[in-house]
């Protein structure tokens, strides 16, 4: 045994008292064990291992600050004991600092008394894999490990499958195996960290040679089940098929696994399809490898294949008369000549049910223009017939005789369909006029007045768009999908206050605000919307404070995994626990976080690029919070002295309820802080939430490193393949101002890959190449030359840039956005500002097609540069857009607002 | 179609909903396109009393709501009277039978009703809606006089008094 050092040695009263003080832990006796580590610490205040224990103990009490205080110290007088290093771990791992953490663990281990400690090279177990001889020698001394250590190699394996360490993974779960191979979760331990490390051929053997040692195994055990799918999984990866199937034709019978594993083709596995879709007739999918086992691409049928695709989908249709499934698939598959009865069955038996989602249905099918074509005329076809209040020729006979009583619904859901159909090729208008007969005929429908708003926001008027959903809320208050979409409606019109009004009648009555219920609930709808709304009217601050509220919930998600490396291994649930380890390895891809970090490094880049918008944002930020929509609207709708009183009432009792709620919270802690001095209660080790000490954000506006800030939020996204080029232009951005040229550059390429030609791509290679010869010599060589070489390669050398650009704009003379690039590219070249004006203005164009966000985009450019002709251009986008409402001024919007609203409430006002 | 008939295809389309706070949004933006009067606020509270729920509902055809149908209870003489309040369908609904349909259901309701117990219906349809007056009369109701003056902002202002007893159900008349 190594030698105690004589400082950690205790005499037997103070050595048996401190195996006390464990147990006293273990069992959470916290308040015994305090005094105990006391009574040990009297003697000897310099016991390293005590102080630690001491401090572990204050921790779990909820004293964090001076209990890690304590283990600092104790850790610091005796850093060759295990116990020390482990208590550090844990209380890392408490503050999810896993690396740190996991640091800790390996030298808990190396000076653990048992077999690692006197192993030559213990700690490259941690690096590499182990020889056998080594551990066939080491196995002997595994049986005087204790407990204790067995949870140090267990809470390792965690954090190593937490950062993704597999290397280190595998060793950890092999020296665990070998420690203690009468566990059966040790076996499964160490195939998943085979398979995790990509390693299947070893996973497969750990399995088999488990399964061989498994004696009198229950019927019917799911643990078993899960653990025979893995295994099935594990070799259908390898692509043994054939012993994938003898396994499971051996070993299950649940019909669940079949859907995996029919990837060979064969009368076999077109038989089990068949049995799927029997199962299920409605899943799309079984239809597909149910073809596809018969070497047919369903999506893609070849006309030598046409006719028995269909005569085959027929069947099944046949075989399952209580689907929609494979007539639906049926017009898919079908060509344009034979489209017309089948669609034409389709959509009247549709039409007649009342399915409300018939055209989202049918959509897909426009990518053929000739079937888009039919679509129209049958159920236009169908209107014409109904107004005349007789049914349609074309409609099939046995509809016709059953009754004429559904023709108003069926009417009334022609003009529904007609609507979206119009609506999605373009023709708003028309839309617009069938929506309104519709809405005269039945104004109880919501979805009438959902559409409505849709193709108000498609048309840009979103104040129109809010009203419109607004009233399909109204009509059922119970409907919280309305609720949402009405809410979500309002913040996009700029509406905050309404909108969180009525998100507020379905949220916790007893929650500070809506918002802060929403976000308690990891609400990423209500963030990036409310966030995106701050934004669109200037308060920087709040938005930032959204967007990074977005943030804290992707690393919520991410720290929630850790709970199931242990979890899952206990209750063998495997296949579902690699597909949450695959899923939160793509977590952060997720559209909500994406578009969040790129709205928040926009803004980050626009404060570092004028610093003086914070000084904007704050001074006038705080007249702009009351000069919002909301504001602007009371102020010119009069509202009475009453109303504001009452306004102001309203805000009082809000701030009222927040004071109180912060003196129940202080009142709550300052008495568990009393209590804790005397009772037992256990606090746990994790990290309690701090206080949130800028709740409007204006440290975030202020924050003297923005980029930084902005490169910690894109970061997560870079090792992800994300196609999104907004990404890269930020991510270049940011990099491209921070003096990272490598990344920025990086960043262009993978933007190029993506659209060579889009116009931001344009102005980022112009502004980079002007920068990059304006650098004086002085990056390092290898980089420079990389990024030299890699600059040629996107933008040529052998014209100036004037030039370029000029080409750019002639090449792409119709496209609005180009246009909008050449310009910009003015600018950054110094050009005089009335030639960008002359490039901006060619927008309006007639030959140009000027999309509304385009027209947006060049509005605020014109801003950007202090155009005096800004002006002119929103007028003349107020011509050309003439039902969006985005270029009015916001005087005008709140009196078109209360306009509308007035006419709502127009109706003669009698009683009964 | 024989008119057995089309009642029984009518009541496996129409059903009903019992008004609440969240659905009186509609009942309001029906009584908006049906009748030409703006209804009161205590209108749309007594609706939702309890003891009328039996008699204020929703009327679904297809599950779309296409109409309403709302009465209250007064007490006179110590005999319960319902009045009916408003009843409605939407235009395009008309002359499907969902109407004697649902006013068959109220005169049910009505007839089974014990706390309290319903003596009359009685109604008034405005002197010149000839349609309406006939609608009632098929249902039983007579009218019992003309109260003048009694629509004070539409003309005519006019309105026949419509009322029919209800008859308690057989057996349970016992006191």
């Amino acid at each position: 045994m190594t030698p105690t050092p004589t400082k950690r040695a205790l005499p037997s009263k103070e050595s048996s008292l401190f195996r006390e003080l464990l147990n006293l832990y273990e069992t959470r006796q916290l308040k015994k064990g305090q005094k105990t580590a006391d009574q040990i610490l009297k003697k000897f205040p310099e016991h390293g291992e005590t102080l630690c224990m001491k401090g572990l103990i204050l921790t779990h009490m909820g004293k964090r600050e001076e209990g890690l205080e304590l283990v600092k110290k104790g850790v610091r007088l005796d850093l060759t004991s295990h116990i020390v290093w482990h208590v550090f771990g844990l209380i890392q791992k408490g503050e999810k600092n896993y690396e740190e953490a996991l640091k800790s663990y390996i030298q808990a281990l190396r000076f653990d008394k048992g077999v690692i400690a006197r192993s030559p090279c213990a700690p490259s177990i941690w690096c590499e894999r182990l020889d056998d001889d080594l551990l066939v020698c080491q196995i002997t001394d595994a049986m005087s490990l204790n407990q204790e250590n067995m949870n140090i190699l267990r809470d390792a394996a965690h954090l190593q499958t937490q950062l993704r360490l597999y290397d280190g993974l595998v060793d950890t779960r092999f020296l665990l195996l070998k420690l203690r191979p009468n566990l059966r979760q040790n076996w499964i331990g160490l195939a998943l960290a085979y398979h995790l490390n990509g390693n299947l051929v070893e996973a497969r053997r750990v399995l088999e040679q488990y399964e061989r040692s498994l004696k009198n195994v229950p019927e019917y055990d799911p643990e078993q089940s899960d653990l025979l799918l893995y295994h099935v999984r594990i070799l259908e990866d390898m692509e043994e098929f054939t012993t994938a199937l003898t396994l499971l034709d051996t070993k299950a019978k649940s019909r669940a696994i079949v859907d995996r594993v029919a990837q060979d083709s064969g009368a076999e596995a077109e038989q089990a399809w068949r049995t799927l879709i029997h199962c299920n007739p409605d899943n799309t999918g079984y239809y597909y490898s149910f073809f596809r086992s018969k070497n047919i691409e369903l999506g893609a049928v070849t006309d030598p294949d046409r006719m028995s695709t269909l005569r085959l989908l027929q069947d099944l249709s046949l075989q399952n008369p209580h689907t929609n499934t494979p007539k639906r698939l049926e017009l898919m598959v079908v060509s344009a000549e034979g489209f017309r009865p089948l669609a034409n069955d389709y959509l009247w038996s549709g039409l007649q049910k009342g399915i409300p989602s018939l055209f989202v249905d049918m959509k897909s099918l426009y990518q053929d223009t000739r079937k888009r074509v039919i679509v129209e005329e049958l159920v236009d076809g169908y209107r014409q017939s109904l107004e005349k209040n007789c049914l349609p020729d074309g409609a099939p006979n046995e509809i016709v005789a059953e009754s004429d009583s559904d023709v108003p619904t069926t009417y009334l859901w022609t003009l529904y369909f007609l609507a979206q159909h119009f609506s999605h090729i373009g023709q708003h208008s028309r839309a617009l006029s069938l929506l309104s007969s519709a809405i005269t005929h039945t104004p109880t429908l919501p979805e009438l007045h959902t559409l409505r708003g849709r193709i108000l926001k498609r048309v840009g008027d979103f104040l129109g768009a809010s009203v419109a959903v607004n009233e399909a809320r109204l009509l059922d208050g119970q409907d919280r999908f309305l609720n949402t979409k009405s809410a979500k409606y309002k913040l996009r019109a700029g509406l905050i206050e309404e909108a969180n009004d009525t998100f507020g009648l379905f949220t916790k009555k007893d929650a500070v605000s809506p918002g802060a219920d929403l976000e308690e609930m990891q609400s990423l709808l209500y963030l990036t919307e409310e966030g995106d709304a701050h934004r669109r009217q200037g308060r920087l601050h709040y938005a930032l404070k959204k967007y990074h509220a977005v943030r804290k919930i992707f690393e919520e998600f991410e720290d929630d995994q850790f709970d199931f490396h242990g979890y899952s291994l206990r209750k063998f649930t495997i296949n579902i626990y690699l597909n949450l380890l695959s899923w939160e390895d793509r977590l952060w891809s997720h559209p909500a976080y994406i578009h969040c970090a790129i709205s928040a490094s926009q803004i980050y880049v626009e404060l570092f690029d004028n610093p003086s918008r914070r000084k904007d944002v704050l001074s006038t930020g705080k007249e702009l919070v009351f000069d919002n929509l909301d504001k602007t609207i009371s102020r010119l709708s009069g509202m009475s002295a009453e109303e504001e009183k009452k306004a102001k009432k309203r805000a009082k009792k809000a701030q009222q309820k927040q004071e109180e709620q912060k003196k129940a919270a202080a009142a709550a802690s300052a008495a568990s802080a009393a209590t804790t001095s005397t009772t037992n209660e256990d606090k746990g080790l994790d990290l309690t939430p701090q206080k949130d000490d800028d709740p409007d954000g204006i440290k975030l506006l202020t924050s003297p490193e923005p980029l930084d800030r902005a490169w910690k939020l894109l970061s997560p996204l870079l090792r992800l393949s994300i196609s999104n080029l907004d990404l890269w232009f930020s991510v270049f951005d940011v990099a491209v101002r921070r003096g990272k040229y490598l990344q920025a550059i990086r960043a262009l390429t993978r933007a190029k890959v993506l659209d060579a030609n889009h116009p931001d791509l344009h102005v980022r290679l112009l502004h980079f190449r002007k920068l990059y010869e304006s650098l004086p010599s002085s990056l390092p060589s290898p980089v420079a030359v990389v990024v030299s070489d890699a600059l040629e390669t996107l933008i040529t050398r052998e014209m100036t840039l004037e030039t370029y650009n000029a080409q750019y704009l002639q090449q792409n003379h119709l496209n609005a956005r180009a246009i909008l690039g050449a310009a910009w590219g003015l600018q950054i070249l110094g050009s005089p500002r009335d030639e960008i004006e002359g490039v901006v203005f060619g927008t309006l164009n007639p030959q140009v097609v000027l999309p509304l966000k385009t027209a947006l985009d060049v509005l605020s450019f014109l801003k950007d540069i202090s155009s005096p002709r800004a002006n002119e251009f929103r007028l003349a986008c107020e011509k050309i857009f003439d039902l969006s409402t985005v270029f009015k001024t916001p005087d005008q919007l709140a009196i078109m607002h209360l306009q509308r609203q007035g006419t709502l409430l127009n109706t003669p006002n009698v009683d009964d | 179609m024989t008119s057995s008939k089309k009642a029984e295809a009518v009541s496996s389309k129409v059903s009903f909903a019992s008004l609440t706070q969240n659905n009186l949004g509609t009942v309001r933006k029906l009584n908006s396109v049906l009748f030409p009067i703006k209804y009161s606020e205590k209108f749309y509270s007594e609706i939702l009393l309890p003891e009328v729920e039996d008699f204020c509902k929703l009327i679904y055809y297809n599950d779309i709501p296409v109409g309403t149908i709302c009465c209250r209870i007064e007490t006179k003489d110590s005999v319960n009277h319902l009045y009916l309040l408003t009843m409605g369908i939407l235009a395009p609904y008309r002359s499907l039978g969902i109407g004697s349909y649902s006013m068959d259901v109220i005169l049910q309701a009505a007839t089974t009703h014990t706390k309290p117990k319903i003596g009359r219906i009685y109604l008034h349809v405005q002197v010149s809606n000839d349609g309406a007056k006939r609608f009632y009369e098929r249902h039983g109701f007579r009218a019992s006089g003309i109260d003048e003056g009694y629509y004070k902002k539409i003309t005519p202002s006019g309105a026949w008094v419509l009322e029919r007893n209800i008859e308690p159900l057989e057996g349970e008349n016992n006191n």
